[in-house]
């Protein structure tokens, strides 16, 4: 553990030192890793903690980065203010749209429940393309920017930091309290869990609206340093964004999420920066990943270690 | 109230489309009910029969014979790429857990749709229906167009195939006893490995059948395959996974209530589609004719 420590210090520490070599470009990418990592790191509370499977997160991020939009562009308070109540409304707003499509999606389970998720987000999308008045339709909407010192990219990458860093340490404090320990349960045997007199429902309803909040609370952070948001963030190719962070990243542990959505981004600037046939590398990527290292880029020393042992066999379904 | 030539005319509309769904929504579910994967990527087998029905027709000079060659081309272009996918990547992920078989087929999405732009270039292209299906027919003092007839008419035949290759013969035997229970039919003898193959080349070659039957009718380019999939999926959740009586009832209901919707609502037909599933899920959560989980 002592160990655990010390790495997690050396990691804040060159979190706190990185941008002051980066130029403003690169500044702005370790921005959207931090938001993408707490939104991947969220959507695998319910993955890997809760065996989960979201195939709709893209809808909370979207949320709350819609939430974030219409907050930086209202005028009845000071920017300021509005700004500072800003992380709050947009978890609230996330949170109220994880409890109505929870409340429908958690009476299923497996690739039910995917296919549930999925389906709302598409509804989301599709309000967000139509409802013009309140989205920007189709052209979305624009010019977002974080009032005064915050709109440079130095001081709004801090903000990103304290609030991407406050989202995982709850998250974390969530997965390792009693509730994220019965979690683990329900994704074991929920059958179990449930003869045990536990109300399996409402316990995957909690998970999936803190789930929500948080990942509401990424597309708030990167709403505002993106400048823009679309519909296109709600659309369907959105859904796999966040699972394809976590596997790459290794859904085993609480922070693989987090490594794989910087990976991912990193990997997402080099390519398509170019060629415009990112999404032909990404495929390819994921197809490489599913086969050959099933347990994601933290599973590789976890591989390596048993490799004297035995062949490391895909993960079974009966095994988790 | 709308005249009956409106209504008559959206009726037919709503058929035909439903038809073309139905041959999406088939194959999706057959594949689910045996393989018990998702395949985010039968959108894009779709418009792979659709883009090689493109470029058969545009082979062959005699407009009959290439429309012919084109749906026979699109069949079994995709019952050949369905062979090589399964027996390739999703063999492989059968024992994974779903997270991995959904971002397999997803990433065939990416893979397919971009091999399509390499391939066929970004534009859209269409085939011209043969001069015999090009017209339209009068009944009723109303006018039908026969391509839409022809369209409901080969649903039918395919629909009517289905039926007698599920509910007749041996492999329909095992196929419907594959989605009831695979291990027990392993345990029997049969070759399940065979029969996955032969599932997927099938739902492949129905999606390209599709594609081919719709290449005049619609823009064939990229960008295709995602209104496709987005209704297949939506009708196979209303008729229930695994069914292919329910993927041809939920494929009219969801044909005649897009047709309509666009009359009632415009520009608000894709909410009401969803707005169907949302009900049906919320009281009948395994699709009209599925079976329990």
């Amino acid at each position: 553990m002592k160990g655990q420590y010390a790495a997690l210090l050396a990691a804040a520490a060159a979190l706190l030192v990185l941008p002051l070599g980066l130029t403003d470009f690169w500044i702005f990418i370790a921005i959207e890793v931090l938001a993408f990592a707490l939104y991947a790191v969220s959507f695998n509370v319910l993955l890997g903690y809760g065996g989960m499977l979201s195939f709709g997160h893209a809808a909370f991020f979207g949320v709350g980065g819609y939430t974030a939009a219409l907050v930086a562009r209202q005028s009845a308070v000071a920017p300021e203010l509005a700004f500072a109540c800003l992380p709050v409304i947009a978890m609230l707003v996330s949170a109220a749209a994880a409890l109505v499509i929870g409340f429908f999606a958690v009476r299923r389970s497996g690739i039910y429940f995917a296919m549930l998720t999925f389906a709302f987000q598409m509804l989301l999308y599709t309000i967000a393309l139509k409802a013009t008045p309140l989205t920007g339709g189709d052209d979305g909407l624009t010019g977002l920017k974080p009032p005064g010192a915050l709109a440079q990219p130095l001081p709004y990458y801090y903000f990103a930091l304290l609030m991407a860093g406050a989202g995982l340490y709850v998250l974390h404090c969530v997965v390792n309290s009693p509730f994220g320990y019965m979690l683990r349960a329900l994704r074991a045997s929920a059958l179990r869990v449930q003869h045990l007199g536990v109300n399996v429902r409402a316990h995957r309803l909690a998970a999936f609206v803190v789930s929500g909040a948080f990942a509401g609370l990424a597309g708030a952070i990167f709403a505002l340093s993106n400048g823009n948001i679309f519909p296109g963030w709600l659309d369907w190719t959105a859904s796999a964004t966040p699972v394809v962070m976590a596997v790459l990243g290794g859904t085993a542990s609480f922070l693989g999420p987090a490594l794989g959505a910087a990976v991912y981004v990193v990997l997402e600037v080099l390519i398509s920066g170019r060629t415009e046939y990112w999404p032909l590398a990404m495929g390819v990527i994921i197809v490489i990943l599913i086969l050959l290292m099933p347990e994601g880029l933290t599973g590789l020393w976890r591989v390596a270690r048993r490799a004297g042992i035995r062949a490391a066999p895909l993960p079974t379904r009966e095994a988790r | 109230m709308q005249s009956p030539v409106v209504l008559a005319r959206q009726t037919l509309a709503g058929v035909s489309n439903g038809m073309l769904l139905f041959l999406i929504s088939a194959g999706l579910s057959l594949i689910f009910g045996v393989l018990r994967i998702l395949n985010f990527a039968h959108g894009a087998l779709f418009m792979f029969g659709a883009l090689i029905a493109v470029s058969i027709a545009g082979m062959i000079p005699d407009p009959l014979a290439g429309f012919a060659a084109a749906l026979a081309g699109g069949a079994a272009g995709l019952a050949l790429l369905g062979g090589a996918i399964e027996s390739g990547l999703l063999r492989r992920v059968y024992r994974a857990p779903h997270e991995m078989q959904l971002l397999l087929t997803f990433a065939l999405v990416f893979i397919l749709g971009d091999a399509a732009k390499l391939i066929w270039g970004r534009e859209e292209h269409s085939i011209s229906m043969p001069q015999m299906l090009a017209g339209s027919a009068r009944a009723f003092g109303l006018v039908f167009p026969l391509y839409r007839l022809f369209l409901i008419a080969a649903g039918m035949v395919v629909a009517a195939g289905l039926w007698l290759m599920l509910y007749r013969t041996r492999w329909g035997i095992f196929i419907r006893a594959a989605t009831m229970d695979r291990e027990m039919l392993a345990a029997l003898g049969v070759n399940t490995r065979r029969l996955f193959t032969a599932v997927f080349m099938l739902g492949a070659a129905l999606a390209g059948l599709g594609g081919a039957l719709a290449a005049p009718v619609v823009a064939v380019g990229p960008g295709l395959h995602v209104q496709v999939l987005i209704d297949g999926f939506v009708v196979v959740v209303i008729g229930g996974l695994g069914s292919v009586l329910g993927a041809f009832v939920a494929s009219l209901l969801v044909g005649l209530v897009n047709a309509f919707g666009v009359l009632a609502f415009p520009g608000l037909a894709v909410v009401l589609t969803f707005a169907c599933m949302a009900i049906v899920l919320v009281v009948r959560p395994r699709g009209l004719l599925g079976t329990a989980e």
